[in-house]
């Protein structure tokens, strides 16, 4: 048992690449990797269901995928995580065309704890608005909701967003401004749309 | 929009996000910009909704430790532990596999002749 322990302090020093290469045969350096990267596997793919139960779910199949390929795991020099997130987007994807649908985010959980402090008026207000965002972002097209949630929730640079998702820098620099023009003219859209549904339902 | 303008767009844009999701104020850069600011400028208030609504969630820690044990208790644990094993446990499960594939093949070939066997003998009818 104490070896065990001692083991499991080691694998905290260590690095991703060295906690691959003994993860092949070794589950406890496996479940260092699983430590470090639950969290962002979990948000990514929270954010592209837009529900708890198959965020959980395709979480659980990220690991299990990614566990059952180590052994044949390529280091080509991109960080262990762009590994992890290519088999994260591409289960999305696949559950995006099992479900032929695209769900709306529930907000209900992330804006109950992002704007509990708030007064209540100002809450709904608020919370209707990111709830039309989160709309407009989840009509954009995959790589560009990649993109956002790399950016916005893993915080993580242009640089390393571009090893992810396999651009450069200087092209994930590009697409980020495109997108957030593309964002701004659907919300605009969207907006001229709702207005004119409220003055026709006014006047009927 | 030509090249020239659409790179600098892009890097005032870049550096307004950095600015803000360091928690600093973009008016510093909005002040310093020139032909950029009134191309970007709208979409700072985007950048800003952006950065409040897509916020880190955590899973739950019931969730993270069942997964966790369902990882490390599973086939491929199983798999890797039979890797480790000594050699001469690797040896004794091939021979028994062999052994065991042979038993299959000697009933499945002496089996068949013996039913021949049978369907050849004469069968009494009654009349």
């Amino acid at each position: 048992m104490q070896k065990l322990f001692a083991r499991r302090k080691k694998y905290k020093t260590l690095d991703d690449k060295a906690l691959v290469e003994l993860a092949a045969d070794d589950k406890e350096a496996f479940g260092e990797l699983y430590e470090r990267y639950l969290t962002k596997m979990y948000n990514y793919v929270y954010y592209r269901t837009g529900n708890t139960h198959d965020a959980e779910d395709l979480t659980a199949k990220v690991f299990h995928r990614a566990m059952s390929h180590i052994a044949a795991y390529v280091d080509r020099g991109l960080p262990f995580q762009a590994w992890l997130y290519r088999i994260a987007h591409n289960l999305v994807a696949n559950w995006h065309r099992d479900q032929g649908r695209r769900k709306i985010i529930a907000l209900d959980d992330f804006v109950a704890h992002s704007l509990q402090s708030e007064a209540p008026d100002r809450w709904t207000e608020e919370q209707e608005e990111q709830k039309q965002l989160m709309e407009a972002v989840r009509r954009l097209p995959e790589d560009r909701q990649q993109l956002l949630l790399l950016k916005f929730i893993e915080q993580l640079s242009n640089a390393e967003i571009g090893e992810i998702m396999g651009r450069t820098e200087g092209a994930v620099k590009s697409l980020y401004h495109r997108t957030l023009l593309a964002l701004r003219e659907d919300l605009g859209r969207h907006e001229d749309i709702g207005a004119a549904r409220r003055l026709s339902g006014k006047e009927g | 929009m030509d090249s020239h303008a659409d790179a600098k767009a892009q890097d005032f844009v870049d550096d307004i996000t950095a600015a803000l999701q360091q928690g600093n104020s973009p008016d510093p850069l909005l002040d310093l910009s020139d032909g950029a600011r009134e191309q970007v400028v709208d979409l700072v208030s985007l950048i800003q909704d952006l950065r409040d609504t897509l916020r880190p969630v955590e899973p739950s820690a019931e969730f993270a430790a069942h997964l966790k044990t369902q990882l490390l208790e599973s086939e491929a644990g199983l798999v890797a532990r039979l890797r480790k094993m000594p050699a001469r446990l690797h040896v004794a499960a091939i021979l028994a596999l062999f052994a065991g594939f042979s038993l299959l093949l000697s009933r499945r070939l002496f089996g068949a002749s013996a039913a021949q066997d049978i369907s050849e003998e004469p069968v009494a009818t009654a009349l």
